[in-house]
């Protein structure tokens, strides 16, 4: 007893004397110092909880302020989807070349990328100020099959397609310049928080302030909401201080330490949040649907997470090993497109989430349960929520032991076919004892914890998993080709939007449209979340499959990771000796009375 | 050894595992010459490709542009075809009839008539199907032919425009008072169109409300500069009070939901009122009961049905469905009678809040039983009690059991 008390006193000490000693400077084999944890601790989870905030404001039918105020028809969400998808499909292409290559583009490339996008911008603007379906047939079959379309008429049809065209324009626009500007000093990764805090803090401050949803008109309030969203999606504050910190270190065992523990830790201040805000909305006198939640809770929350995001993400550092900027290899759009296809195991996530697309469209399950089928609300709402959530910390501390233990790959089957018998369960207590709410609310309850804790090492393994992707990516083509992958998405668009329609088309025959009070009906909250639920089981089953074939061992990551660094040292080198021959010359030259010839990184990049 | 083991435990997992990678490294240490480091290849993986000539690069690129604009059109098709929608939806009944499953607008149709199917003409419809007018919000008169005598309660759910509903009077399953809808026999009431007190405004004399500006108003939410307390206590019966016929026994599932009412009347024969019955009638202000005897031509004259009224609901009342009369928070006085056999589950939910610290809406809840008799004879569904909000647990409102009605 005495042994054991000592050992685990020990250890502590030994661990408080190995942090004290690498506080400033990482210990040897590792390139993180503790004071670095800490830093990560406050940026990302200030990042992360501010993000989530954000989750409360979208343009989709699961927003309460969409839901309660705004009032659009449910399938008006699709509809403007199709509007938008043809053109999406040509912007998408050029926000990959221009984000693959980290905004740095042979000149003449840029200059006719620039010319496009003003002149989307131009377009898109006069498409939204201007109705040019006066100059159309209005007894005509197009203006009146437009005219059809829930919530769309022809001529706000065109006001999407122009918001659609200017928000692409303008955001390419900021792409080129913002990455250009920022990349080099801050990283691939969390650059776009500094461009786009300030404007998106604005934003989330208009959103609930700005009177739309009091348009009676419902075809003019969805094409002024889609405007009002385009603009505040312009600015983004996506969760890439966890996408810098999961890239903290080369050393992929110092990555799971950093995503199990300070990361980890740092989710703790969106558990917090998650506990408080529903206190707050509760004390609103219409709940989630009063207005001021938008007005107040949501921006004070968010503002204030922003703050202390901006303020530590400075001393988060990424370190991928990568060649200097200006030796990065310049990536042609075939290259891109053959680069990513030749990665095995990028088509193994492809599989996979073809196979997830089977619960698209699916509503948020366990918040209809808690405000629906339970009517929970403030602290009780906050405290299950809280409990779920950090049923998964536990076994998130044990990730590192984990992840040496088990192999990815049955991880990844186990929290499949973990997922598939809890949502199994549910469905069964709903169906067979859903009369009583105690007892059912209790089962699920209890199966949403465990199937919380199996969950966290899987998720830990499948976030490290796509980081390897990455690295292997890099060292098959040279660049990490992030935005490349989408291609994927391309070839499984025609099955992932024929089977992303039925859960919606299923839940418009049960009743669910833009009231969401249906849900109050028992029989069709029961078909609401059931039906999808058993459609989501078979995906489960279904997604453990493509497992199977990763193979993707640690050995080979290591590997892979020596190149990287390797291909590192070696450019870098060669880049200094160059900068020195050019300095040399340059003072020759001036001596000798020439000017001085530049080298931008650009044509560095084009020879 | 003793001393070796205390160090050992004494090393914490980071040192450890700092230890076993320093091991592991020399494995891991790939000695690539500076020309290679584009092209060395890992055993296991494939080869780099950077900067390297892809074969029939042009074939590739060609059958890769084919893949995709199949793949794109055919994504574009099935979204498109999801949205589709046509304006009537049919079904065909067993008996070679049809069921409108549903009707979507196809811009501004105000007034339907709901009789033959609109692509032949021949076929009757006989029936309403769940949802078929969900969430329309330009339908502001539906017409029921003589055909249709089946209408399912969830029908004209979320019709946020509809004022009235009209019945042929040959159908021999349905009828209509003034555009509210019943069952023939008057014994259920159906459907309290969700804007019907537009059509009660426009059809006696309150079509031009104005501001003190002179600005037109659509409706009164109190007395104003322009309208003093007695105007507002007429237009409130005139256009916001409604009195139910005395032979009705059952409120329809979601009869009466969103409705704009400050005063309902209800039978003393009601027998029951089903789930979402009164649903969400935030301004219903009183229940009354109406005791007089009078057929349908009294129900006009509210100076008569008053004098024989009694607040909240009748005796004689049995079931109370789940959700009846949730989020009705105006409503001040709440009294379950002695005939109540059973209450469902959230029936009297959200009828209270807080503000400024002081409970509003229905404070308590008045039960004619003692609380023993009350709970061997009623079967509850769970939280058939409002809640409030404390700000922590929410908390059950009080019940005063063996309470007597109030005058």
């Amino acid at each position: 007893m005495e042994e054991n008390k000592s050992g685990f006193g020990g250890k502590v000490k030994g661990l408080l004397r190995e942090i004290r000693s690498h506080w400033n400077t990482p210990a040897p084999g590792k390139y993180v110092p503790y004071k670095e944890y800490k830093d990560v601790i406050v940026s990302v989870g200030s990042n992360y909880a501010g993000s989530k905030t954000l989750e409360y404001i979208a343009f989709a039918a699961s927003c309460y302020l969409m839901m309660y105020h705004y009032k659009l028809p449910y399938l008006t969400f699709s509809v403007i989807n199709i509007i938008n998808m043809p053109l999406g499909y040509v912007w998408t292409l050029i926000w990959w070349f221009v984000c693959d290559n980290l905004g740095f583009l042979p000149k003449k490339t840029e200059r006719k990328l620039v010319i496009t996008y003003v002149s989307m911008v131009v377009i898109g603007l006069s498409l939204i100020i201007f109705d040019i379906t006066r100059f159309f047939d209005q007894s005509g079959w197009f203006v009146t099959y437009m005219n059809s379309l829930e919530g769309i008429s022809c001529a706000s049809a065109f006001k999407i397609l122009g918001t659609h065209t200017f928000f692409n324009g303008y955001v390419g626009l900021r792409n080129i310049f913002w990455r250009k500007k920022l990349i080099p000093k801050f990283g691939r990764y969390k650059y776009c928080l500094y461009s786009d805090v300030v404007p998106k803090c604005i934003m989330v401050v208009l959103i609930g302030w700005l009177p739309f949803y009091n348009i009676p008109d419902v075809v003019t309030r969805v094409w002024v909401a889609n405007l009002l969203f385009a603009v505040y999606n312009m600015f983004g504050f996506g969760e890439q201080m966890e996408a810098a910190a999961m890239n903290i270190s080369p050393n992929v065992r110092e990555r799971i330490l950093v995503r199990s523990y300070p990361i980890k830790i740092s989710h703790i201040f969106n558990s917090i949040l998650a506990i408080i805000l529903p206190v707050f909305i509760g004390m609103l006198r219409y709940k989630w649907a009063d207005i001021n939640m938008f007005r107040y809770v949501i921006p004070i929350t968010f503002i204030t997470f922003a703050t202390l995001t901006i303020v530590f993400a400075g001393r988060v550092k990424e370190r991928i090993p990568q060649p200097p900027l200006e030796k990065k290899v310049q990536i042609n759009f075939w290259d891109g497109m053959f680069g990513v296809m030749g990665n095995k195991y990028k088509w193994i996530n492809t599989v996979y989430q073809l196979l997830d697309s089977l619960g698209n469209g699916m509503l948020g399950i366990t918040t209809i349960l808690y405000l629906y089928t339970f009517r929970l609300s403030g602290l009780a709402y906050s405290l299950i929520v809280a409990l779920i959530s950090f049923a998964g910390t536990p076994p998130d501390l044990f990730a590192p032991y984990f992840l040496k233990r088990f192999k990815y790959k049955h991880l990844m089957i186990f929290f499949q076919l973990s997922r598939a018998i809890g949502n199994g369960i549910i469905v069964l207590a709903i169906l067979f004892c859903g009369e009583n709410l105690t007892l059912c609310g209790t089962l699920c309850v209890v199966v949403l914890f465990l199937m919380e804790v199996c969950k966290t090492v899987p998720v830990t393994a499948q976030h490290d998993m796509d980081v390897r992707i990455n690295d292997y990516q890099m060292y098959l083509s040279g660049e990490r080709l992030e935005n490349f992958s989408g291609v994927f998405g391309w070839f499984t668009g025609p099955i992932t939007s024929f089977v992303g329609l039925i859960i919606p088309l299923l839940l418009l025959k049960y009743g669910f449209n833009s009231n969401w009070d249906i849900l109050f009906v028992d029989a069709s909250r029961i078909k609401i979340i059931v039906i999808p639920m058993i459609i989501d089981i078979v995906g489960y089953v279904l997604m453990a499959i493509p497992f199977f074939f990763w193979d993707y061992t640690d050995d080979k990551q290591f590997k892979v990771i020596e190149v990287l660094r390797r291909r590192e040292e070696v450019t870098r080198k060669q880049l200094e000796e160059e900068q020195n021959s050019a300095a040399a010359q340059e003072t020759q030259e001036t001596e000798e009375g020439a000017a001085p010839v530049p080298v931008s990184c650009t044509q560095e990049v084009t020879e | 050894m003793k001393k070796e083991k205390a160090k050992k435990n004494s090393e914490d997992f980071l040192a450890k595992e700092a230890k076993e990678e320093a091991a592991q490294a020399p494995a891991y240490t790939l000695d690539i010459p500076e020309d290679e480091i584009w092209t060395y290849q890992i055993e296991g993986l494939h080869a780099p490709r950077i900067g390297k000539p892809i074969k029939n690069m042009r074939q590739k690129k060609i059958l890769v542009v084919v893949i995709l604009l199949i793949a794109i059109g055919l994504a574009i098709f099935f979204s498109i075809r999801a949205v589709h929608t046509v304006p009537f939806k049919y079904a065909v009944l067993e008996d070679g009839s049809s069921e409108l499953v549903r009707f979507s607008n196809p811009g501004d149709v105000t007034t339907l008539t709901i009789d033959r199917t609109e692509d032949d003409a021949k076929t009757p419809v006989t029936a309403l199907h769940e949802f078929a007018f969900n969430c329309d919000e330009k339908l502001t008169e539906i017409r029921l032919g003589k055909n249709v005598v089946s209408v399912e309660p969830t029908s004209f759910y979320s019709c946020w425009a509809l004022q009235t509903i009209r019945v042929d009077p040959d159908n021999p399953a349905y009828c209509d008072l003034d555009g509210v809808l019943y069952t023939k026999d008057l014994t259920r009431v159906v459907c309290y169109p969700i804007d019907h007190d537009k059509y009660l405004r426009n059809s006696r004399g309150y079509g031009d409300l104005k501001d003190a500006a002179g600005k037109p108003v659509e409706e009164l939410w109190g007395p104003t500069e322009v309208y003093d307390e007695a105007f507002y206590e007429k237009y409130n019966a005139d256009t916001r009070t409604y009195v139910l016929p005395p032979s009705v026994t059952v409120i329809g599932e979601m009869a009466f939901n969103y409705a704009n009412l400050t005063d309902l009347y209800l039978p003393e024969g009601l027998r029951e009122i089903e789930t979402l019955g009164l649903f969400k009638c935030t301004s219903l202000e009183h229940i009354f009961t109406c005791t007089h005897p009078a057929g349908l031509e009294a129900l006009a004259d509210l100076s008569v049905i008053q004098k024989d009224a009694y607040p909240s609901l009748p005796e004689g009342l049995e079931i109370i469905g789940s959700d009846a009369l949730t989020g009705n928070q105006a409503l001040t006085y709440l009294f379950v009678p002695a005939s109540v056999t059973k209450i469902g589950h959230h029936a009297f939910w959200d009828t209270c809040y807080k503000e400024d610290g002081e409970i509003k809406g229905v404070s308590e809840i008045c039960i004619a039983l003692e609380e023993e008799a009350f709970r061997a004879q009623t079967t509850l569904g769970d939280h058939w009690r409002p809640q409030i909000s404390t700000g922590l647990f929410p908390k059950n409102i009080a019940v005063r059991y063996g309470a007597e009605r109030e005058g």
